[in-house]
Protein backbone atom coordinates (compact mmCIF):
# COMPACT_ATOMS: atom_id res chain seq x y z
CA UNK A 1 0.00 0.00 0.00
CA UNK A 2 2.59 2.54 1.07
CA UNK A 3 6.28 2.39 0.38
CA UNK A 4 7.84 3.36 3.64
CA UNK A 5 11.52 3.40 2.88
CA UNK A 6 12.40 5.14 -0.37
CA UNK A 7 16.09 4.23 -0.15
CA UNK A 8 17.11 6.41 -3.05
CA UNK A 9 16.30 9.62 -1.27
CA UNK A 10 17.88 8.77 2.03
CA UNK A 11 21.26 10.01 3.14
CA UNK A 12 22.80 7.34 5.35
CA UNK A 13 24.22 8.36 8.68
CA UNK A 14 22.58 11.75 8.88
CA UNK A 15 19.90 11.22 11.50
CA UNK A 16 19.12 9.57 14.83
CA UNK A 17 16.40 7.83 16.93
CA UNK A 18 13.31 6.73 15.02
CA UNK A 19 14.56 8.84 12.14
CA UNK A 20 17.38 6.33 11.87
CA UNK A 21 14.93 3.46 11.54
CA UNK A 22 12.87 5.22 8.92
CA UNK A 23 15.66 6.86 6.89
CA UNK A 24 13.33 9.12 4.97
CA UNK A 25 15.02 11.76 2.89
CA UNK A 26 14.69 15.46 3.43
CA UNK A 27 12.73 16.09 0.19
CA UNK A 28 10.13 13.51 1.17
CA UNK A 29 9.70 15.05 4.61
CA UNK A 30 9.47 18.58 3.34
CA UNK A 31 7.01 17.76 0.58
CA UNK A 32 4.69 15.74 2.83
CA UNK A 33 4.72 18.15 5.75
CA UNK A 34 4.31 21.22 3.53
CA UNK A 35 1.36 19.77 1.63
CA UNK A 36 -0.40 18.55 4.78
CA UNK A 37 0.37 21.85 6.52
CA UNK A 38 -1.13 23.79 3.61
CA UNK A 39 -4.31 21.72 3.77
CA UNK A 40 -4.78 22.85 7.36
CA UNK A 41 -3.75 26.48 6.96
CA UNK A 42 -5.48 27.41 3.68
CA UNK A 43 -9.07 27.05 5.01
CA UNK A 44 -8.23 29.27 7.99
CA UNK A 45 -6.61 31.95 5.85
CA UNK A 46 -9.45 31.74 3.34
CA UNK A 47 -12.02 32.08 6.12
CA UNK A 48 -10.30 35.16 7.43
CA UNK A 49 -10.12 36.67 3.93
CA UNK A 50 -13.74 35.72 3.19
CA UNK A 51 -15.05 37.24 6.40
CA UNK A 52 -13.47 40.63 5.60
CA UNK A 53 -14.68 40.63 2.01
CA UNK A 54 -17.01 43.48 1.08
CA UNK A 55 -18.61 44.41 -2.21
CA UNK A 56 -16.21 44.56 -5.16
CA UNK A 57 -13.38 42.95 -3.18
CA UNK A 58 -13.24 45.79 -0.69
CA UNK A 59 -12.15 45.28 2.90
CA UNK A 60 -14.86 45.48 5.54
CA UNK A 61 -15.46 44.41 9.09
CA UNK A 62 -19.22 44.68 8.73
CA UNK A 63 -19.70 40.92 9.09
CA UNK A 64 -18.28 41.16 12.60
CA UNK A 65 -20.00 44.36 13.63
CA UNK A 66 -23.37 43.06 12.44
CA UNK A 67 -22.86 39.83 14.36
CA UNK A 68 -21.94 41.54 17.59
CA UNK A 69 -24.98 43.73 17.19
CA UNK A 70 -27.31 40.74 16.94
CA UNK A 71 -29.09 39.95 20.17
CA UNK A 72 -29.34 36.29 19.25
CA UNK A 73 -25.57 36.02 18.94
CA UNK A 74 -25.18 36.89 22.60
CA UNK A 75 -28.19 34.93 23.83
CA UNK A 76 -27.19 31.70 22.07
CA UNK A 77 -23.59 32.08 23.17
CA UNK A 78 -24.81 32.60 26.71
CA UNK A 79 -27.06 29.53 26.49
CA UNK A 80 -24.19 27.37 25.23
CA UNK A 81 -21.91 28.71 27.95
CA UNK A 82 -24.55 27.96 30.58
CA UNK A 83 -24.99 24.41 29.30
CA UNK A 84 -21.20 24.09 29.21
CA UNK A 85 -20.73 25.22 32.80
CA UNK A 86 -23.49 22.90 33.99
CA UNK A 87 -21.95 20.00 32.09
CA UNK A 88 -18.46 20.66 33.46
CA UNK A 89 -19.84 20.85 37.00
CA UNK A 90 -21.78 17.59 36.64
CA UNK A 91 -18.83 15.88 34.96
CA UNK A 92 -16.41 16.75 37.77
CA UNK A 93 -18.96 15.82 40.42
CA UNK A 94 -19.47 12.42 38.83
CA UNK A 95 -15.98 11.61 37.61
CA UNK A 96 -13.53 12.77 40.30
CA UNK A 97 -14.92 10.42 42.98
CA UNK A 98 -15.31 7.62 40.43
CA UNK A 99 -11.79 7.84 39.03
CA UNK A 100 -10.23 8.15 42.48
CA UNK A 101 -12.31 5.23 43.78
CA UNK A 102 -11.35 3.03 40.85
CA UNK A 103 -7.65 3.74 41.37
CA UNK A 104 -7.74 3.15 45.11
CA UNK A 105 -10.21 0.31 45.49
CA UNK A 106 -10.50 -1.37 42.11
CA UNK A 107 -7.12 -0.87 40.41
CA UNK A 108 -7.54 -4.12 38.52
CA UNK A 109 -10.69 -2.81 36.87
CA UNK A 110 -9.03 0.42 35.73
CA UNK A 111 -8.97 -0.67 32.12
CA UNK A 112 -12.58 -1.83 32.31
CA UNK A 113 -13.73 1.60 33.43
CA UNK A 114 -11.56 3.28 30.84
CA UNK A 115 -13.25 1.11 28.22
CA UNK A 116 -16.67 1.96 29.67
CA UNK A 117 -15.86 5.64 29.25
CA UNK A 118 -15.46 4.98 25.52
CA UNK A 119 -18.94 3.44 25.23
CA UNK A 120 -20.56 6.71 24.09
CA UNK A 121 -18.54 6.37 20.90
CA UNK A 122 -20.55 3.25 20.09
CA UNK A 123 -23.84 5.13 19.96
CA UNK A 124 -23.74 8.01 17.44
CA UNK A 125 -25.13 11.22 18.95
CA UNK A 126 -28.01 11.27 16.44
CA UNK A 127 -29.09 7.88 17.76
CA UNK A 128 -28.72 9.03 21.38
CA UNK A 129 -31.02 11.94 20.57
CA UNK A 130 -33.64 9.63 19.13
CA UNK A 131 -33.38 7.46 22.23
CA UNK A 132 -33.72 10.49 24.49
CA UNK A 133 -36.89 11.50 22.68
CA UNK A 134 -38.46 8.05 22.86
CA UNK A 135 -37.49 7.23 26.43
CA UNK A 136 -37.55 10.59 28.28
CA UNK A 137 -40.62 12.17 26.70
CA UNK A 138 -42.60 11.32 29.80
CA UNK A 139 -40.25 13.05 32.23
CA UNK A 140 -41.25 16.32 33.93
CA UNK A 141 -40.92 19.33 31.68
CA UNK A 142 -38.23 20.91 33.83
CA UNK A 143 -35.81 18.19 32.69
CA UNK A 144 -36.91 17.22 29.21
CA UNK A 145 -38.24 20.59 28.06
CA UNK A 146 -35.28 22.72 29.15
CA UNK A 147 -31.59 22.76 28.22
CA UNK A 148 -30.98 20.75 31.41
CA UNK A 149 -31.40 17.64 29.27
CA UNK A 150 -28.53 18.89 27.09
CA UNK A 151 -26.18 19.11 30.06
CA UNK A 152 -27.27 15.69 31.29
CA UNK A 153 -26.54 14.10 27.91
CA UNK A 154 -23.34 16.08 27.22
CA UNK A 155 -21.81 14.60 30.38
CA UNK A 156 -22.15 11.22 28.68
CA UNK A 157 -21.14 12.31 25.19
CA UNK A 158 -17.99 14.12 26.41
CA UNK A 159 -17.02 11.17 28.60
CA UNK A 160 -14.40 9.75 26.20
CA UNK A 161 -12.43 13.00 26.56
CA UNK A 162 -13.12 13.95 30.16
CA UNK A 163 -12.61 10.51 31.70
CA UNK A 164 -9.31 10.01 29.94
CA UNK A 165 -7.98 13.39 31.05
CA UNK A 166 -8.82 12.71 34.70
CA UNK A 167 -7.71 9.10 34.56
CA UNK A 168 -4.26 10.00 33.24
CA UNK A 169 -3.93 12.73 35.87
CA UNK A 170 -4.71 10.27 38.66
CA UNK A 171 -2.40 7.73 37.08
CA UNK A 172 0.48 10.20 37.12
CA UNK A 173 0.40 10.71 40.90
CA UNK A 174 1.01 8.06 43.51
CA UNK A 175 -2.58 8.11 44.64
CA UNK A 176 -2.52 5.07 46.89
CA UNK A 177 0.38 6.33 48.98
CA UNK A 178 -1.16 9.80 49.25
CA UNK A 179 -4.49 8.36 50.37
CA UNK A 180 -2.87 6.00 52.87
CA UNK A 181 -0.67 8.77 54.22
CA UNK A 182 -3.69 11.04 54.62
CA UNK A 183 -5.73 8.33 56.30
CA UNK A 184 -2.95 7.43 58.70
CA UNK A 185 -2.87 11.08 59.74
CA UNK A 186 -6.56 10.78 60.51
CA UNK A 187 -8.28 12.63 57.68
CA UNK A 188 -11.57 11.47 56.24
CA UNK A 189 -12.50 11.35 52.57
CA UNK A 190 -13.76 14.94 52.45
CA UNK A 191 -10.53 16.32 53.91
CA UNK A 192 -8.50 14.06 51.65
CA UNK A 193 -10.35 15.34 48.63
CA UNK A 194 -10.05 18.96 49.64
CA UNK A 195 -6.43 19.09 50.79
CA UNK A 196 -4.71 16.22 49.01
CA UNK A 197 -6.50 15.10 45.87
CA UNK A 198 -7.85 18.30 44.33
CA UNK A 199 -4.54 20.21 44.53
CA UNK A 200 -2.65 17.24 43.10
CA UNK A 201 -5.14 16.67 40.31
CA UNK A 202 -5.48 20.33 39.33
CA UNK A 203 -3.96 19.82 35.88
CA UNK A 204 -6.22 16.93 35.02
CA UNK A 205 -9.30 18.72 36.32
CA UNK A 206 -8.56 21.80 34.25
CA UNK A 207 -7.86 19.63 31.20
CA UNK A 208 -11.09 17.70 31.58
CA UNK A 209 -13.03 20.92 32.13
CA UNK A 210 -11.66 22.60 29.02
CA UNK A 211 -12.28 19.54 26.83
CA UNK A 212 -15.82 19.20 28.14
CA UNK A 213 -16.60 22.91 27.79
CA UNK A 214 -15.21 23.00 24.25
CA UNK A 215 -17.36 19.98 23.40
CA UNK A 216 -20.48 21.72 24.72
CA UNK A 217 -19.79 24.92 22.79
CA UNK A 218 -19.48 22.98 19.54
CA UNK A 219 -22.14 20.29 19.89
CA UNK A 220 -24.77 20.55 17.17
CA UNK A 221 -26.60 17.25 16.61
CA UNK A 222 -28.35 16.79 19.95
CA UNK A 223 -29.13 20.49 20.44
CA UNK A 224 -30.59 21.03 16.98
CA UNK A 225 -32.63 17.82 16.97
CA UNK A 226 -34.07 18.61 20.40
CA UNK A 227 -34.87 22.13 19.07
CA UNK A 228 -32.65 24.18 21.35
CA UNK A 229 -31.05 27.17 19.67
CA UNK A 230 -27.55 26.88 21.04
CA UNK A 231 -24.58 28.66 19.52
CA UNK A 232 -23.84 26.11 16.74
CA UNK A 233 -27.55 25.92 15.85
CA UNK A 234 -27.61 29.72 15.55
CA UNK A 235 -24.49 29.47 13.38
CA UNK A 236 -26.29 27.21 10.90
CA UNK A 237 -29.26 29.59 10.81
CA UNK A 238 -26.91 32.49 10.06
CA UNK A 239 -25.27 30.41 7.35
CA UNK A 240 -28.55 30.13 5.46
CA UNK A 241 -28.89 33.93 5.36
CA UNK A 242 -25.48 35.58 5.40
CA UNK A 243 -22.46 33.55 4.32
CA UNK A 244 -19.80 36.06 5.35
CA UNK A 245 -21.25 36.40 8.83
CA UNK A 246 -21.37 32.62 9.22
CA UNK A 247 -17.76 32.34 8.13
CA UNK A 248 -16.70 35.10 10.51
CA UNK A 249 -18.55 33.38 13.32
CA UNK A 250 -16.98 30.01 12.44
CA UNK A 251 -13.53 31.50 12.46
CA UNK A 252 -14.12 32.96 15.92
CA UNK A 253 -15.55 29.66 17.15
CA UNK A 254 -12.58 27.71 15.81
CA UNK A 255 -10.02 30.07 17.32
CA UNK A 256 -11.76 30.09 20.66
CA UNK A 257 -11.74 26.29 20.85
CA UNK A 258 -8.25 25.89 19.42
CA UNK A 259 -6.41 28.15 21.81
CA UNK A 260 -7.38 26.36 25.06
CA UNK A 261 -7.05 22.98 23.34
CA UNK A 262 -3.54 23.88 22.20
CA UNK A 263 -2.61 24.91 25.71
CA UNK A 264 -3.74 21.66 27.30
CA UNK A 265 -2.22 19.55 24.49
CA UNK A 266 1.17 21.17 25.09
CA UNK A 267 0.90 20.90 28.87
CA UNK A 268 -0.16 17.25 28.70
CA UNK A 269 2.53 16.23 26.22
CA UNK A 270 5.19 17.87 28.38
CA UNK A 271 3.96 16.02 31.42
CA UNK A 272 4.00 12.74 29.52
CA UNK A 273 7.52 13.41 28.27
CA UNK A 274 8.64 14.12 31.82
CA UNK A 275 7.09 10.89 33.07
CA UNK A 276 8.24 8.58 30.33
CA UNK A 277 11.99 9.14 30.64
CA UNK A 278 13.16 6.76 33.37
CA UNK A 279 11.49 3.38 33.21
CA UNK A 280 12.62 2.63 36.74
CA UNK A 281 10.45 5.42 38.11
CA UNK A 282 7.47 3.12 37.94
CA UNK A 283 9.02 0.55 40.22
CA UNK A 284 10.59 2.95 42.67
CA UNK A 285 7.40 3.34 44.68
CA UNK A 286 7.42 -0.18 46.03
CA UNK B 1 2.18 -1.69 48.83
CA UNK B 2 4.07 -4.62 47.42
CA UNK B 3 5.74 -4.98 44.09
CA UNK B 4 3.13 -7.56 43.12
CA UNK B 5 0.35 -5.07 43.61
CA UNK B 6 2.14 -2.61 41.44
CA UNK B 7 2.67 -5.10 38.62
CA UNK B 8 -0.88 -6.39 38.74
CA UNK B 9 -2.27 -2.89 38.61
CA UNK B 10 -0.68 -2.30 35.24
CA UNK B 11 -2.24 -5.31 33.63
CA UNK B 12 -0.43 -5.37 30.25
CA UNK B 13 2.98 -5.38 31.86
CA UNK B 14 5.65 -3.26 30.18
CA UNK B 15 7.87 -6.29 30.08
CA UNK B 16 5.39 -7.72 27.63
CA UNK B 17 6.31 -11.32 28.31
CA UNK B 18 2.81 -12.13 29.49
CA UNK B 19 3.89 -13.68 32.76
CA UNK B 20 1.56 -12.58 35.51
CA UNK B 21 2.27 -13.18 39.14
CA UNK B 22 -0.12 -15.81 40.53
CA UNK B 23 -2.30 -14.51 43.33
CA UNK B 24 -2.31 -16.25 46.67
CA UNK B 25 -5.63 -18.01 47.22
CA UNK B 26 -6.31 -16.23 50.50
CA UNK B 27 -6.22 -12.85 48.87
CA UNK B 28 -8.68 -13.85 46.19
CA UNK B 29 -11.18 -15.02 48.81
CA UNK B 30 -10.80 -11.88 50.85
CA UNK B 31 -11.18 -9.92 47.64
CA UNK B 32 -14.48 -11.65 46.81
CA UNK B 33 -15.98 -10.85 50.18
CA UNK B 34 -14.90 -7.22 49.89
CA UNK B 35 -15.98 -7.12 46.28
CA UNK B 36 -19.41 -5.57 46.65
CA UNK B 37 -18.25 -2.90 49.03
CA UNK B 38 -15.51 -1.97 46.59
CA UNK B 39 -17.92 -1.61 43.69
CA UNK B 40 -20.29 0.61 45.71
CA UNK B 41 -18.34 3.80 45.10
CA UNK B 42 -18.64 3.42 41.36
CA UNK B 43 -22.39 2.91 41.37
CA UNK B 44 -23.26 6.58 40.68
CA UNK B 45 -21.10 6.47 37.55
CA UNK B 46 -22.56 3.16 36.40
CA UNK B 47 -26.10 4.34 37.13
CA UNK B 48 -25.51 7.59 35.22
CA UNK B 49 -24.23 5.73 32.17
CA UNK B 50 -27.17 3.38 32.50
CA UNK B 51 -29.80 6.10 32.57
CA UNK B 52 -28.37 8.53 30.02
CA UNK B 53 -26.68 6.15 27.59
CA UNK B 54 -27.99 2.60 27.99
CA UNK B 55 -31.67 3.52 28.36
CA UNK B 56 -31.77 5.67 25.18
CA UNK B 57 -29.74 3.12 23.21
CA UNK B 58 -31.80 0.15 24.34
CA UNK B 59 -35.06 2.00 23.76
CA UNK B 60 -34.02 2.70 20.16
CA UNK B 61 -33.18 -0.95 19.58
CA UNK B 62 -36.36 -2.16 21.29
CA UNK B 63 -38.59 0.29 19.43
CA UNK B 64 -36.99 -0.75 16.16
CA UNK B 65 -38.66 -4.15 16.55
CA UNK B 66 -42.13 -2.71 17.21
CA UNK B 67 -44.83 -1.26 15.03
CA UNK B 68 -46.84 1.83 15.90
CA UNK B 69 -49.06 -0.17 18.26
CA UNK B 70 -46.23 -1.89 20.09
CA UNK B 71 -46.49 -5.28 18.37
CA UNK B 72 -43.33 -7.14 17.47
CA UNK B 73 -42.39 -6.74 13.82
CA UNK B 74 -39.45 -6.70 11.46
CA UNK B 75 -41.11 -4.35 8.98
CA UNK B 76 -39.08 -1.34 10.18
CA UNK B 77 -35.91 -3.11 9.20
CA UNK B 78 -37.46 -4.21 5.95
CA UNK B 79 -38.07 -0.56 5.18
CA UNK B 80 -34.63 0.49 6.45
CA UNK B 81 -32.82 -1.78 4.02
CA UNK B 82 -34.78 -0.80 0.93
CA UNK B 83 -35.01 2.17 -1.37
CA UNK B 84 -33.60 5.49 -0.27
CA UNK B 85 -32.59 4.15 3.15
CA UNK B 86 -30.55 1.33 1.67
CA UNK B 87 -28.92 3.91 -0.57
CA UNK B 88 -28.10 6.09 2.42
CA UNK B 89 -26.48 3.16 4.24
CA UNK B 90 -24.39 2.42 1.14
CA UNK B 91 -23.49 6.11 0.70
CA UNK B 92 -22.55 6.47 4.37
CA UNK B 93 -20.37 3.38 4.33
CA UNK B 94 -18.72 4.41 1.06
CA UNK B 95 -18.06 7.94 2.33
CA UNK B 96 -16.61 6.73 5.64
CA UNK B 97 -14.53 4.04 3.93
CA UNK B 98 -13.00 6.36 1.34
CA UNK B 99 -12.51 9.24 3.80
CA UNK B 100 -10.85 6.90 6.31
CA UNK B 101 -8.66 5.30 3.65
CA UNK B 102 -7.37 8.64 2.35
CA UNK B 103 -6.74 9.86 5.90
CA UNK B 104 -4.91 6.62 6.75
CA UNK B 105 -2.53 7.03 3.80
CA UNK B 106 -1.94 10.78 4.20
CA UNK B 107 -1.80 10.63 8.00
CA UNK B 108 0.63 7.72 7.89
CA UNK B 109 2.93 9.55 5.49
CA UNK B 110 2.78 12.63 7.70
CA UNK B 111 3.44 10.60 10.85
CA UNK B 112 6.42 8.95 9.15
CA UNK B 113 7.73 12.31 7.98
CA UNK B 114 7.39 13.79 11.46
CA UNK B 115 9.03 10.79 13.11
CA UNK B 116 11.97 10.96 10.77
CA UNK B 117 12.76 14.58 11.45
CA UNK B 118 15.08 15.38 14.32
CA UNK B 119 13.75 18.94 14.45
CA UNK B 120 12.08 19.21 17.85
CA UNK B 121 10.02 22.27 16.94
CA UNK B 122 8.44 20.53 13.95
CA UNK B 123 7.68 17.51 16.11
CA UNK B 124 5.94 19.37 18.91
CA UNK B 125 4.17 21.66 16.45
CA UNK B 126 2.68 18.68 14.60
CA UNK B 127 1.77 16.85 17.81
CA UNK B 128 0.06 19.88 19.34
CA UNK B 129 -1.59 20.76 16.04
CA UNK B 130 -2.91 17.23 15.62
CA UNK B 131 -4.33 17.23 19.13
CA UNK B 132 -6.18 20.43 18.39
CA UNK B 133 -7.40 19.70 14.85
CA UNK B 134 -8.53 16.16 15.69
CA UNK B 135 -11.10 17.75 18.00
CA UNK B 136 -12.28 20.16 15.32
CA UNK B 137 -15.40 19.39 13.46
CA UNK B 138 -18.98 20.30 13.42
CA UNK B 139 -20.50 23.41 11.97
CA UNK B 140 -17.55 25.86 11.97
CA UNK B 141 -15.48 23.42 9.94
CA UNK B 142 -18.17 23.24 7.27
CA UNK B 143 -18.30 27.03 6.89
CA UNK B 144 -14.55 27.46 6.75
CA UNK B 145 -14.52 25.08 3.79
CA UNK B 146 -17.40 26.98 2.20
CA UNK B 147 -15.17 30.05 2.44
CA UNK B 148 -12.35 28.11 0.81
CA UNK B 149 -13.70 25.89 -1.96
CA UNK B 150 -17.42 26.66 -1.85
CA UNK B 151 -19.24 28.19 -4.83
CA UNK B 152 -17.77 31.60 -4.04
CA UNK B 153 -14.82 30.42 -1.97
CA UNK B 154 -11.48 32.19 -2.00
CA UNK B 155 -9.59 29.27 -3.57
CA UNK B 156 -12.40 28.64 -6.07
CA UNK B 157 -12.18 32.25 -7.23
CA UNK B 158 -8.38 32.20 -7.34
CA UNK B 159 -8.47 29.12 -9.54
CA UNK B 160 -11.14 30.73 -11.71
CA UNK B 161 -9.01 33.80 -12.30
CA UNK B 162 -6.17 31.43 -13.15
CA UNK B 163 -8.44 29.90 -15.78
CA UNK B 164 -9.57 26.76 -13.98
CA UNK B 165 -13.16 26.40 -12.90
CA UNK B 166 -13.48 23.73 -10.20
CA UNK B 167 -17.23 23.52 -10.43
CA UNK B 168 -17.34 23.05 -14.20
CA UNK B 169 -14.96 20.13 -13.78
CA UNK B 170 -17.43 18.11 -11.76
CA UNK B 171 -16.23 19.15 -8.31
CA UNK B 172 -18.72 20.20 -5.70
CA UNK B 173 -18.11 20.84 -2.02
CA UNK B 174 -21.75 20.04 -1.34
CA UNK B 175 -21.42 16.40 -2.35
CA UNK B 176 -20.14 13.13 -0.90
CA UNK B 177 -16.72 13.87 -2.44
CA UNK B 178 -16.73 17.33 -0.86
CA UNK B 179 -17.60 15.83 2.53
CA UNK B 180 -14.81 13.27 2.20
CA UNK B 181 -12.38 16.16 1.70
CA UNK B 182 -13.76 18.20 4.61
CA UNK B 183 -13.61 15.17 6.92
CA UNK B 184 -9.86 14.94 6.26
CA UNK B 185 -9.51 18.02 8.45
CA UNK B 186 -10.17 16.01 11.60
CA UNK B 187 -9.35 12.50 10.32
CA UNK B 188 -5.73 13.15 9.27
CA UNK B 189 -4.74 14.64 12.67
CA UNK B 190 -6.43 11.70 14.40
CA UNK B 191 -4.41 9.28 12.24
CA UNK B 192 -1.18 11.13 13.09
CA UNK B 193 -2.00 10.99 16.81
CA UNK B 194 -2.73 7.27 16.66
CA UNK B 195 0.32 6.34 14.57
CA UNK B 196 3.08 8.39 16.23
CA UNK B 197 3.51 6.07 19.27
CA UNK B 198 3.84 2.80 17.28
CA UNK B 199 6.18 4.40 14.72
CA UNK B 200 8.38 5.86 17.42
CA UNK B 201 8.41 2.51 19.20
CA UNK B 202 10.38 1.00 16.30
CA UNK B 203 13.84 0.43 17.71
CA UNK B 204 17.15 1.17 16.06
CA UNK B 205 18.41 -2.04 17.70
CA UNK B 206 15.98 -4.08 15.63
CA UNK B 207 17.45 -2.66 12.44
CA UNK B 208 20.95 -3.32 13.69
CA UNK B 209 20.06 -6.85 14.75
CA UNK B 210 18.49 -7.63 11.39
CA UNK B 211 21.47 -6.12 9.60
CA UNK B 212 23.96 -8.15 11.59
CA UNK B 213 21.99 -11.22 10.55
CA UNK B 214 22.49 -10.17 6.96
CA UNK B 215 19.09 -8.66 6.18
CA UNK B 216 18.73 -5.78 3.79
CA UNK B 217 16.65 -2.67 4.45
CA UNK B 218 13.74 -3.92 2.41
CA UNK B 219 13.93 -7.27 4.16
CA UNK B 220 13.77 -5.47 7.49
CA UNK B 221 10.57 -3.73 6.43
CA UNK B 222 9.13 -6.86 4.81
CA UNK B 223 9.58 -9.10 7.87
CA UNK B 224 9.71 -6.72 10.84
CA UNK B 225 8.66 -3.15 10.19
CA UNK B 226 5.46 -3.64 8.22
CA UNK B 227 4.18 -6.62 10.27
CA UNK B 228 4.62 -4.48 13.40
CA UNK B 229 2.90 -1.42 11.97
CA UNK B 230 0.08 -3.21 10.14
CA UNK B 231 -2.15 -3.89 13.20
CA UNK B 232 -2.09 -0.27 14.46
CA UNK B 233 -2.78 0.93 10.91
CA UNK B 234 -5.84 -1.32 10.61
CA UNK B 235 -7.02 -0.32 14.08
CA UNK B 236 -6.61 3.34 13.17
CA UNK B 237 -8.59 2.79 9.98
CA UNK B 238 -11.50 1.47 12.02
CA UNK B 239 -11.40 4.39 14.44
CA UNK B 240 -11.43 6.84 11.53
CA UNK B 241 -14.21 4.93 9.78
CA UNK B 242 -16.41 5.09 12.87
CA UNK B 243 -15.66 8.76 13.39
CA UNK B 244 -16.67 9.59 9.82
CA UNK B 245 -19.69 7.28 9.93
CA UNK B 246 -21.24 8.94 12.98
CA UNK B 247 -20.48 12.55 11.94
CA UNK B 248 -23.65 14.59 11.55
CA UNK B 249 -23.04 18.30 12.13
CA UNK B 250 -20.59 18.95 9.29
CA UNK B 251 -22.71 17.12 6.72
CA UNK B 252 -25.93 18.78 7.86
CA UNK B 253 -24.43 22.29 7.86
CA UNK B 254 -22.73 21.82 4.50
CA UNK B 255 -25.56 20.22 2.55
CA UNK B 256 -28.64 21.40 4.50
CA UNK B 257 -29.69 17.78 4.73
CA UNK B 258 -29.96 17.20 0.99
CA UNK B 259 -27.36 14.45 0.90
CA UNK B 260 -28.56 10.89 1.55
CA UNK B 261 -26.46 9.71 4.50
CA UNK B 262 -27.82 7.63 7.38
CA UNK B 263 -27.29 10.24 10.14
CA UNK B 264 -28.89 12.90 7.92
CA UNK B 265 -31.90 10.70 7.09
CA UNK B 266 -32.29 9.84 10.75
CA UNK B 267 -32.06 13.53 11.66
CA UNK B 268 -34.78 14.33 9.13
CA UNK B 269 -37.02 11.62 10.61
CA UNK B 270 -36.45 13.03 14.11
CA UNK B 271 -37.18 16.59 12.99
CA UNK B 272 -40.60 15.43 11.98
CA UNK B 273 -40.39 14.73 8.28
CA UNK B 274 -42.11 11.41 8.89
CA UNK B 275 -44.42 9.81 6.38
CA UNK B 276 -47.42 7.84 7.57
CA UNK B 277 -46.60 4.28 8.51
CA UNK B 278 -42.97 5.07 9.25
CA UNK B 279 -43.32 5.72 12.97
CA UNK B 280 -40.48 3.53 14.11
CA UNK B 281 -38.38 3.58 10.97
CA UNK B 282 -35.92 5.99 12.60
CA UNK B 283 -35.29 3.50 15.37
CA UNK B 284 -34.46 0.83 12.81
CA UNK B 285 -31.95 3.21 11.16
CA UNK B 286 -30.50 3.97 14.59
CA UNK B 287 -30.23 0.28 15.44
CA UNK B 288 -28.50 -0.26 12.09
CA UNK B 289 -25.97 2.47 12.90
CA UNK B 290 -25.27 0.97 16.32
CA UNK B 291 -24.80 -2.45 14.69
CA UNK B 292 -22.23 -1.13 12.22
CA UNK B 293 -20.29 0.72 14.92
CA UNK B 294 -20.35 -2.34 17.19
CA UNK B 295 -18.98 -4.56 14.42
CA UNK B 296 -16.21 -2.02 13.82
CA UNK B 297 -15.52 -1.91 17.56
CA UNK B 298 -15.22 -5.69 17.80
CA UNK B 299 -12.70 -5.76 14.95
CA UNK B 300 -10.83 -2.93 16.66
CA UNK B 301 -10.70 -4.76 19.99
CA UNK B 302 -9.38 -7.91 18.32
CA UNK B 303 -6.59 -6.00 16.61
CA UNK B 304 -5.78 -4.00 19.73
CA UNK B 305 -5.27 -7.16 21.74
CA UNK B 306 -2.58 -8.21 19.30
CA UNK B 307 -0.92 -4.79 19.18
CA UNK B 308 -0.73 -4.07 22.89
CA UNK B 309 1.54 -7.07 23.35
CA UNK B 310 4.55 -5.20 22.03
CA UNK B 311 3.59 -1.54 22.08
CA UNK B 312 4.21 -0.09 25.53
Amino acid sequence: MVTIAPDITSKPGSANNSSDVLRLGRPFRYIVLTLVGLFFIVPIVSSARFSFLGNHNSFTISAYTQLFGTAQFWSTLFLSAKVGVGTVFLTLLLLIPTVVWVHVRLPKLRRVFEAASLLPLVVPSVVVTLGVITSFRGLPNIIYGTPVILSLEYVVLALPFSYRALDSAVQSIDLKTLVEAGQSLGSGWIKLLRYVLLPNLRGGIIGASILTFAFCLGEFAVASLLSFTTFPVFLVQVGQLAASQAVALSLLALLFTWIPLAVITIVFSQRRAKRSTPVLDDLEIS
Amino acid sequence: MTLNDELLDRSPSPAGDGTSVPEPAGRILRGRRRGWKNVAGTLPFIAYLGVFLAVPAVSVIATAFQDGKGNLTLSNFNEAIHGVYLKSFIASIQLSFVAALVAVVVGLLAALAVSSTSNKIVRSLVTAGSGVFANTGGVPLAFSFVATVGNFGIVTKLLQSAGFDLYSHGFSLYSVTGLAIVYQYFLIPLMILIMLPPIQALRKEWVDASESLGASRSQFWRWIGIPLLAPPIFAAFIVLFTDAFAAYATAQALTSGTIPLVPIQLGALISGNVLAGQTNLGDALGAGMILIVVIAGLIYATIQRRTSKWLR
